[in-house]
């Protein structure tokens, strides 16, 4: 009897535990089915924040100024690829990454600030930095610095600012002259010196003339910059500027010499153009020479590229000019124009006739030493070079034919 | 220990950062020191005396720096070389900067003097020149490069001419009536400064080759002066033997 009692006890004990374990097993797949449930939505919804966060990141990484970002602590938390160029930087640019730190941890404390950076280099750069607080409903989410490269900006900036004041006072300077000796000469009885005056109106007048000559010419070529293109003899060039400038350069005793090494040197330009570049970096030369330092013009072909190169011995350019001189009426010592006639504008013309043909001017100088002037320019193809040996062989027969028929 | 390590490391990059910026500040000032010279600019040079201070500062701190990793963590062999020489170096651009300032303080002492092209154009090389040496020797030491610091001294032999150069134009310009003699002392003295900072670079360079190599240029000279004494008491002793 006991053992049946025992026996059922038994037999209810593992039913009832087996009906428990069966619960309990029914709860932890359920609770399993809900965790992974969970899991997966927790990993989708971190998948989507990932993405949202790398897009966030391309887009800051897309921009062309410098992005820092930092957290609460000042800690940085992202630099897109524009910042991170200041990040191991050595010499001048490691001040631009010391001014961002800086600013940085004054933006976590809720100013936002500024700061300009001004580099000498070389090469003279001026960066900006400004950072901000970034906040939000009252909290705070850490703080942003950005970094942007102000050097063209402001340097054109101080172009237009100097060119206005200079064309006024170029064109103001011979004005003034031409009104006073006007005046003077109208209360001028004598006539001896009434002619010497009207003789020095003449020349006023023949500066400002050439100051409109040179304007003028700048803008056709500033215009034109589709100029019609044909093959020029690089040999040519020099020479025409050269005969140009004999006189003057025989007035200051400058001796000229020319190094040609390939005769039948070609480019493909607008002759005209070309023509003006050419001798305006002469004249310059001769300008700036005094007696017996030579000017030397070479040509010579370099990668598909004739670089003419205008050398002289003269007091050279400072450095701190040697950026700007290519800009209109830009002069180094203004003190020199009344003597040497010039308003500024050559270099001007010749640094766009050389972006018109898709070629370059580059300076090199040293003051006391003199300078050197390298106008490069695409050479003419083959083809083209045959035709302009031709066409220069037939000028040079018509030019022959009067003098042959003169004798 | 890790840990610990790796926050050691950190404040050595920190430092080699410390010096860069240094070396940055200098090779900033020369330029600036130059221009102040060339064009009167007495704002410039009021403001690059002004901001010596900056770098003193900075200097001040990063010795104590220094001292304070010696101190707390006791660095051996190329750790140790690595902050003592972050120590010299600091001191040679503490004075670089020094230099830059001697000669915007000269630039006010020669205030409206002219001088001409070919003295303009030397100071400008110097100038370049004495930067680019301090650029180079800071190359090599964040390159950890001990060839290119080495040459340094070599290098150097440019910036020392163009002192020699410059002295002849200023003797010269002084001879011409173009100077006063108050004038052609200065002029003489900055070039001295420019020539000086070069030298500070040549010595950065020998304290890199000491951190990457562990051996010391200086130690030539002891070196020679020990065997020289070696030999002399060697001689002396010689001499008590024969007697």
């Amino acid at each position: 009897m006991i053992a049946v009692v025992v026996v059922l006890v038994a037999v209810a004990g593992f039913v009832l535990a087996g009906a428990v374990a069966w619960r309990e097993r029914r709860h932890f797949v359920a609770a399993e089915e809900s965790r992974r449930r969970h899991d997966e939505m927790y990993r989708r919804h971190e998948d989507e924040v990932a993405e949202s966060e790398t897009r966030l990141r391309l887009s800051l990484d897309a921009i062309t100024q410098g992005v820092v970002m930092a957290d609460a602590d000042g800690n940085v938390l992202h630099r897109n690829p524009y910042a991170r160029q200041f990040t191991d930087a050595r010499h001048g640019e490691a001040l631009v990454e010391a001014a961002v730190a800086e600013l940085l941890a004054e933006a976590a404390e809720g100013r936002a600030v500024e700061r300009e950076v001004e580099l000498f280099g070389p090469p003279r750069r001026c960066m900006f930095v400004n950072a901000l607080p970034l906040e939000l409903g009252g909290r705070n989410y850490g703080s942003a610095a950005l970094i942007d490269d102000i050097t063209e900006p402001q340097r054109l900036d101080a172009m237009r600012r100097d060119f206005v004041a200079n064309i006024s006072h170029e064109l103001r300077t011979p004005m003034g002259a031409l009104s006073l000796l006007a005046e003077t000469l109208a209360a001028e009885s004598n006539p001896e010196v009434a002619s010497r005056l009207a003789v020095r109106v003449q020349a006023e007048a023949i500066r400002l003339s050439a100051i409109m000559d040179d304007l003028l010419e700048l803008s056709r070529i500033e215009s034109d910059e589709a100029a019609e293109r044909a093959p020029v003899a690089v040999q040519e060039l020099i020479n025409d500027a050269f005969s140009r400038l004999k006189p003057a350069a025989d007035e200051k005793q400058v001796p000229t010499e020319a190094v040609l090494p390939a005769l039948d040197m070609v480019v493909w330009a607008d002759r005209r153009q070309i023509a003006s570049a050419v001798y305006n970096l002469l004249d310059n030369a001769v300008k700036h020479s005094e007696a017996h330092q030579t000017v030397r013009v070479s040509a010579r072909l370099a990668g598909g590229c004739v670089e003419v190169e205008v050398r002289d011995r003269g007091c050279g350019i400072p450095l701190r000019h040697q950026k700007r001189i290519f800009e209109r009426f830009y002069q180094v010592d203004r003190s020199r124009e009344r003597t040497d006639g010039g308003v500024g504008l050559g270099l001007a013309i010749v640094r766009h006739v050389a972006t018109n043909h898709g070629g370059e001017v580059r300076v090199e100088s040293t003051e006391g030493e003199g300078s050197s002037f390298t106008l490069v320019l695409p050479a003419a193809d083959e083809a083209s070079t045959a035709e302009a040996a031709e066409a220069a062989s037939r000028q040079e027969a018509a030019a022959a034919l009067p003098i042959g028929a003169g004798g | 220990m890790g840990e610990l390590r790796k926050s050691f490391h950190e404040e050595l990059d920190e430092i080699q950062a410390g010096i860069v910026r240094m070396a940055a500040l200098v090779t900033e000032a020369v330029p600036r020191a130059t221009e102040s010279l060339l064009e009167s600019n007495l704002g410039l040079a009021q403001e690059l005396i002004t901001a010596d201070d900056y770098l003193d500062d900075l200097s001040v701190h990063l010795e104590e720096r220094c001292h304070h990793v010696l101190a707390l963590q006791a660095p051996m062999a190329s750790d140790l070389r690595a902050l003592s020489t972050a120590l010299r170096l600091n001191a040679e651009l503490e004075r670089s900067g020094d230099l830059a300032v001697n000669i915007a303080k000269a630039t006010r002492r020669i205030y409206g003097t002219r001088y001409d092209a070919t003295l303009r154009g030397l100071l400008v090389r110097m100038s370049d020149e004495a930067c680019r040496l301090v650029r180079l020797s800071i190359d090599s030491y964040v390159d950890r490069n001990a060839g290119l610091a080495a040459a340094l001294d070599d290098i150097d032999d440019q910036l020392d001419n163009l002192n020699r150069e410059c002295v002849q134009a200023v003797f010269q310009a002084h001879n011409d009536g173009g100077i006063d003699l108050q004038a052609a002392v200065q002029l003489c003295l900055i070039s001295r400064y420019y020539e000086r900072i070069g030298d500070h670079a040549v010595n950065i360079g020998e304290r890199v080759v000491y951190m990457v190599m562990g051996w010391l240029p200086e130690y030539t000279g002891s070196a020679r002066l020990q065997i020289r004494e070696q030999h002399h008491l060697g001689e002396a002793g010689d001499e008590t033997i024969g007697e």
